[in-house]
C-alpha cells in the first residue's frame, strides 16, 4: 500500500484547520501587539500598546464584572436545576421520556429566536411576564430596560436554553450508579432527600465536575442572545466578552485591541479547557 | 397514566414562549394587538416576499447542507486514516484534531475576517461555508467509531483487491452509516444556528442567513412605532421549525450521540 495514502486522506481536514484554526491564533497573537483599523496599508508595532488600552477601558473591567457575575450566578442555578429534574426523569417511563425530548427541544433550537421569542415575553408593553405580574395585582416591570433586570433575563433565557443538554448528561452520569447502594440506603430508612444529599450528589460528582467546567467555558463564550436582546445594554448592564470583542472588532475596527481582547480570553478558557482534560478527564472517568 | 399527563403538561407550559409565538405568527396584527383571533398565513407571505425569508430560508439550506456535506466527508477520511493506518506524525496530527475542541472559535473571527476579506470571498456563499468545514469532534467521534470495527473486514477486501479507498467507502461508511448520521445532524443543526460568523461575514442581504435575517428584521422593526410581533413570530417560526422537525424525528439517535460524547 502506498505509504502516502494516510496522508493523503487527513490532508484536508489538517488544511482547513491549519488555515481556519491554529494560524489564527498566531495571527491573532501578532495583530494585537499593532495598530491597525482594517483599512490602513501599515499595520505598525505598538508593543503592549493594546493590552494598556484595553486595561485603561472601563467598557472592558464592565464586560469583565458582567461576564464573571453572569457565570457566577448562571452556571450554579443551572447545574442546580439539572440535577434535581434529572433526578426526577431518571425512571424509563413515557412521561419522562415525553418531559425530557421536551426539556431538551431549545438546546437545539435557534438562539436567535429563541431570543427573539423571548424578548416579546419581557416586552414592557405587550409581554407575558408583565401581563403574569398583571394578573396578580402586580406593576408592570420595564424588564430589558433596567440594568439589573436587563441581566437577569439573560441569565433566565439562558438557563432555559441550556438546561436540557444538562439534564440529558446529568440522566447519563445518575444511570451509572450502582442501584444497590441507594437499596442500601433506604433499607437504612433513609428519606429521600436524604439519600439524595447523601448518595447521589456524592456519586454523581465526576458529571458535575464535567457539567461546571463545559458551562462556565460556554458561558463566557455567550453573544447571540445578548446581541439580538439588548445589544449589551442597558448602559452596558449586559454587555459581556465576546460582545465586548464585536464591537471592538467589527465595529469600531480598532484590530489591534479587538485582538489582545481575544488573545485574553483565549488564554483564559484554553487554561479552563485543560484543566478539566487534565484533573476533571481522569475523576470523570474513573467510575464509568 | 396521570403522571404520563402530568408531563406533558409541564413540558408544554415549560415551550410555552414558542409554541404561543407559532401560534401568534397565524395571528393578523389587528386581531393581536385588539385581543381578538383571526386566523391568517398574511404574516408568512409577508415575511417570505416583502422581507425576504425565501432568500436567507435558501441560503440556511445551502451552507448548512454544504458544510455538512464537505464537513462529513473530511472527517470521515481523516477518521479512516487515523483510525486504521499508523503512520509517522499521525499521532501528532491526531493531537492537533483532539485539540481543536478546546479551542474558543472567538480567537479566529478577526483573522478568518481579515483571511477572506484577502481572497474576495466575504459575502460569498464559501466565505460562509469554508471556516465551518473542518470539525473536530465528528473526525474525533468517528475515529472511536470505526475503531470498534474489525479489521479483518478490510483485510478481507483487500485480499480481493480492494484500494484504501474503496474500503473506506464499501467497507467502513456502510457499517459506520448510524454514527456518521449522528454527527451529520450534529454538524447541520450546529450550523444552521450559528450566528456570529455569517452576521460578520455577511454585508449584503442577499446572502443573510435565516439567523442574521431573523435578528435584523426584529431590529429595525417594521411595524413603525410598535413592533409587528406576529410578522417577526412568522419569521421566527421559519427559522426554527426545519431543525424541530428534524430533531423530533431522530431525538433519539442525537441523544445517544451527545451523551456518549459526554459521559464514558
Amino acid at each position: 500500500m502506498p505509504r502516502l495514502t494516510p496522508y493523503l486522506l487527513v490532508a484536508p481536514l489538517i488544511a482547513f484547520i491549519a488555515v481556519f484554526t491554529y494560524i489564527p491564533i498566531v495571527t491573532s497573537l501578532d495583530l494585537s501587539f499593532r495598530e491597525w483599523d482594517f483599512l490602513s496599508p501599515e499595520k505598525p508595532w505598538v508593543g503592549l500598546a493594546n493590552y494598556r488600552q484595553l486595561f485603561a477601558s472601563h467598557s472592558f473591567w464592565q464586560a469583565v464584572w458582567v461576564t464573571a457575575v453572569f457565570v457566577v450566578i448562571s452556571v450554579p442555578i443551572r447545574l442546580g436545576l439539572a440535577l434535581a429534574v434529572a433526578n426526577l426523569l431518571l425512571r424509563e417511563t413515557r412521561g419522562s421520556r415525553i418531559l425530557r425530548a421536551a426539556l431538551f427541544l431549545p438546546s437545539v433550537t435557534s438562539t436567535v429566536s429563541i431570543a427573539v421569542v423571548f424578548s416579546w415575553v419581557f416586552a414592557t408593553d405587550v409581554g407575558l411576564a408583565n401581563a403574569a405580574l398583571e394578573a396578580v395585582g402586580l406593576p408592570r416591570l420595564r424588564w430589558l430596560q433596567d440594568p439589573t433586570l436587563a441581566l437577569a433575563v439573560i441569565i433566565i433565557v439562558n438557563t432555559w436554553k441550556q438546561l436540557g443538554y444538562d439534564i440529558i448528561i446529568y440522566i447519563a452520569g445518575l444511570q451509572a450508579i450502582p442501584t444497590e447502594l441507594y437499596d442500601a440506603a433506604s433499607v437504612d430508612g433513609g428519606r429521600r432527600f436524604h439519600v439524595f444529599r447523601r448518595v447521589t450528589v456524592p456519586l454523581v460528582m465526576p458529571t458535575t465536575y464535567f457539567l461546571l467546567v463545559v458551562s462556565v467555558i460556554e458561558a463566557f463564550q455567550i453573544f447571540a442572545i445578548v446581541d439580538v436582546m439588548t445589544h449589551g445594554g442597558p448602559a452596558g448592564a449586559t454587555n459581556m466578552l465576546v460582545v465586548e470583542l464585536y464591537k471592538i472588532g467589527f465595529s469600531l475596527f480598532d484590530i489591534g485591541q479587538g485582538s489582545a481582547l481575544a488573545v485574553l480570553l483565549f488564554v483564559l478558557l484554553v487554561a479552563l479547557a485543560i484543566f478539566k482534560a487534565r484533573v476533571l478527564g481522569r475523576r470523570v472517568h474513573y467510575e464509568a | 397514566m396521570r403522571r404520563d399527563a402530568l408531563a406533558l403538561i409541564a413540558g408544554l407550559i415549560f415551550l410555552s414562549p414558542v409554541l404561543y409565538s407559532i401560534w401568534m405568527s397565524f395571528q393578523t396584527s389587528d386581531a393581536y394587538y385588539t385581543g381578538g383571533m383571526e386566523f391568517t398565513i398574511d404574516n408568512y407571505v409577508r415575511a417570505i416576499g416583502q422581507f425576504g425569508f425565501a432568500r436567507y430560508l435558501l441560503n440556511s439550506v445551502i451552507v448548512s447542507g454544504v458544510v455538512t456535506l464537505a464537513g462529513l466527508m473530511v472527517a470521515v477520511m481523516a477518521a479512516f486514516a487515523f483510525a486504521r493506518f499508523s503512520f509517522r506524525g499521525g499521532n501528532l496530527l491526531f493531537g492537533a484534531v483532539v485539540a481543536t475542541l478546546m479551542i474558543p472559535s472567538h480567537i479566529s473571527l478577526i483573522p478568518n475576517y481579515l483571511t477572506l476579506a484577502k481572497a474576495g470571498l466575504l459575502d460569498s456563499y464559501a466565505g460562509l461555508i469554508l471556516p465551518a468545514v473542518a470539525n473536530g469532534f465528528a473526525a474525533f467521534f468517528l475515529r472511536q467509531y470505526i475503531r470498534g470495527i474489525p479489521v479483518a473486514l478490510d483485510e478481507a477486501a483487500y485480499m480481493d483487491g480492494a484500494t484504501p479507498l474503496q474500503v473506506l467507502w464499501r467497507v467502513i461508511v456502510p457499517i459506520a452509516r448510524p454514527a456518521i448520521l449522528s454527527m451529520g445532524l450534529f454538524i447541520f443543526i450546529g450550523e444552521w444556528n450559528n450566528y456570529i460568523w455569517p452576521l460578520i461575514a455577511t454585508g449584503d442581504k442577499d446572502l443573510y442567513t435565516l439567523q442574521v435575517g431573523l435578528a435584523r428584521l426584529y431590529r429595525i422593526n417594521p411595524g413603525e412605532g410598535f413592533l409587528d410581533w406576529p410578522l417577526i413570530m412568522a419569521a421566527s417560526t421559519i427559522t426554527l421549525l426545519p431543525v424541530l422537525a428534524g430533531f423530533l424525528l431522530v431525538e433519539r439517535h442525537l441523544v445517544r450521540g451527545i451523551t456518549m460524547g459526554a459521559v464514558k
